[in-house]
């Protein structure tokens, strides 16, 4: 991995915009157009407050860790945080999304595929999965993650650049 | 509960007055309602508003039109909304409100599309949709000319026409394939996508006539190449109703990509005969082999030819699909039986992604000799591709094998596959093949081709020590 930025923040709200901000700063000293700093910035964004939300920080020592790297032609955004057992169905159902993103050679597609299924109103409120959709489409990013076996879920953000 | 068994109360409004009804499920979008009394009149078929009780809430559904079942009976017949069309079966079976014209809710974002299409690329569109309806418009007209012959005489004809004006048809094809491939040539990432979506958008009914096109965009599973596409690839067949639909089906089915799917199956087959004979595995045990996203396990047919080699193995077979182990194990039982012997296989039904538990899961099983993924590592990026090769290096035993495929960024198929197809791969280099292997010090590592130069395969052996 080429030029890399690392941060490590205590799973809290407020961390955000301090992060942003870094991220802006890095990607702006690499010398990337506003767009596309804009673009990285909101999918930065947006895996971290996925990962605040749906991570298990049961001790105190448990951290949100962000890195950005720049490697050949493009850029990778990686967002860790510690899963436990029981988010073995939230895993599965990001591992199908992921996939049924990315079987379209334009994330567009499956945006407003997405959209067309959420018009679909459950009687009762349920997650509409727009999210990880919306990433991949305005981010313009080619999404993955892996958990370990210890059990940290690094999802990760390519954008070519 | 069945369809049948489903009926619950609603009303019917027309002005201030109201009906009540019970319903039942009886298609996807129509009700099959009984009025409760005989306080309607022939006259009562347009209503303005229909609300059904489901678990106690009251869901309107808007206007909705009445068709009297009088033969059956004075207070029967049908329900069928009459502005937005409601899917009944969504509604009762999967509480959710869905419009049949949902569809429409994206129509401004999918015509602005056109703006950001080159003009190059939609003469070359435009162009090619003609041609392809007058070739399509020939091949079924003949069709039509000889459909009331006898079967045998239709199959003899057919042969002949796919045989002469068909060679000519995909000779045509490939000369277009050819001219799309320079014209999209230099285009960035976005780019690519935004003209892909436009041309498949173009092209949508000839697609939908060809067996293989028609699957890897519709992708029923969820995900690309799953195990029915990877049957289409191996058997090689003309699959169609029509001689156009054989087509184009048969030209992705015999292009290089697919003809390197068919080549790693040999492939693998031959480097397991041959990994069995090395030094480091004494004769009388059992090589143990993992496949990864192992799909139906074809290969096992190329190397299963006797029940000594049955006895030769012990596999654990792992796919994320359910639907492909399924296949998976029909074709295992049928090698027992034609070869009458017993295989002994381990399945796994898991994600690569996901090692917490699948990795433990797997241990149980011990280490193996041999483990290949011949068609996982090209939907991996690369951080999740290092950590899958990381852990499936960690399951060899000292001595073992691991290869891994990928296609090359070369392969003369990407555009085919991305635009036609809309099945989009990670291609890699070499070098980038070899950098998954950094920080794990193999005793040997190597890249070698098949045959098409489509896709290369990473070897690696674990030291013995």
């Amino acid at each position: 991995m080429g030029n890399t930025l690392k941060i490590s923040i205590q799973p809290e709200w407020d961390q955000l915009e301090s992060v942003r901000v870094q991220a802006h700063t890095f990607l702006e000293d690499n010398g990337l157009m506003a767009n596309l700093i804009h673009s990285l910035v909101m999918v930065v964004s947006e895996l971290m407050e996925n990962s605040i939300k749906y991570g298990n920080f049961s001790s105190p020592d448990n951290r949100v860790e962000v890195s950005l790297g720049f490697y050949k032609n493009s850029v990778t955004v990686e967002v860790s945080n510690p899963v436990n057992e029981d988010s073995m169905s939230d895993l599965e159902e990001l591992d199908r999304m992921i996939q049924w993103i990315r079987g379209y050679q334009n994330p567009f597609e499956a945006y407003i595929e997405r959209l067309k299924e959420i018009s679909k109103k459950p009687l009762h409120d349920k997650a509409s999965g727009l999210g990880i959709v919306r990433i991949a489409y305005e981010g313009g990013v080619t999404l993955d993650f892996f958990v370990s076996e210890e059990g940290l879920l690094t999802v990760s953000a390519i954008r070519k650049v | 509960m069945t369809s049948e068994e489903y009926t619950t109360s609603a009303v019917l409004v027309k002005g201030k007055t109201e009906f009540p009804v019970s319903v039942r499920y009886s298609t996807r979008y129509s009700l099959l309602v009984r009025f409760e009394n005989d306080s309607f009149s022939d006259n009562d078929t347009k209503f303005d508003n229909l609300i059904v009780i489901i678990s106690g809430e009251s869901i309107p559904l808007g206007p909705c039109q009445l068709i009297h079942q009088k033969e059956v009976d004075d207070n029967i017949g049908y329900l069928i909304s009459s502005e937005d069309i409601v899917d009944f079966g969504d509604l009762i079976f999967k509480h959710r409100k869905s419009i049949l014209q949902s569809g429409f809710v994206n129509l401004p974002f999918i015509l602005e599309q056109k703006e950001k299409i080159k003009q190059e690329f939609k003469d070359y569109t435009a162009d090619l949709t003609y041609c392809l309806s007058v070739y399509r418009h020939l091949f079924d007209g003949m069709d039509e000319d000889y459909r009331d012959e006898p079967e045998d005489v239709k199959k003899s004809i057919q042969q002949a026409i796919i045989a002469k004006e068909g060679a000519d048809f995909i000779r045509y094809f490939e000369t277009r394939l050819q001219e799309l491939e320079r014209l999209v040539k230099g285009y960035t990432q976005v780019e690519h996508e935004q003209h892909g979506f436009y041309f498949r958008r173009q092209v949508w009914s000839f697609i939908l006539a060809s067996a293989l096109l028609r699957r890897t965009n519709l992708k029923p599973r969820g995900y690309s190449g799953d195990s029915e596409m990877m049957r289409m690839i191996y058997k090689n067949e003309e699959l169609g109703d029509s001689t156009f639909s054989k087509l184009m089906h048969k030209h992705p089915i015999e292009h290089p990509a697919a003809e390197a799917v068919r080549n790693r199956r040999k492939l693998i087959a031959e480097t397991l005969a041959q990994q069995r004979k090395s030094d480091h595995i004494p004769a009388d045990e059992q090589l143990k082999v993992l496949s990864v996203a192992c799909g139906p396990a074809f290969e096992l047919n190329n190397l299963l030819k006797s029940k000594a080699d049955c006895e030769r193995y012990e596999f654990t077979l792992f796919d994320q699909d359910p639907l492909a182990l399924d296949e998976a194990v029909q074709l295992v039982a049928q090698i027992e039986k034609q070869l009458d012997a017993t295989i002994k296989v381990e399945y796994v039904q898991a994600s690569v992604r996901t090692m917490m538990t699948t990795r433990r899961l797997i241990k149980k099983l011990g280490n193996f000799d041999f483990i290949y993924s011949m068609g996982l590592f090209d939907y991996l990026t690369p951080p999740v591709a290092a950590a899958v090769f990381r852990n499936l290096y960690q399951l060899l035993q000292p001595g073992g094998e691991l290869i891994i495929g990928n296609f090359h960024v070369s392969s003369t198929s990407r555009v085919y596959m991305e635009y036609w197809n809309d099945w989009v791969l990670y291609y890699r280099l070499e070098e980038d093949l070899l950098e998954l292997v950094k920080g794990l010090s193999p005793a040997e590592q190597s890249v070698v081709f098949e045959d098409t130069r489509s896709q290369m395969f990473l070897s690696v052996r674990k030291p013995i020590t």
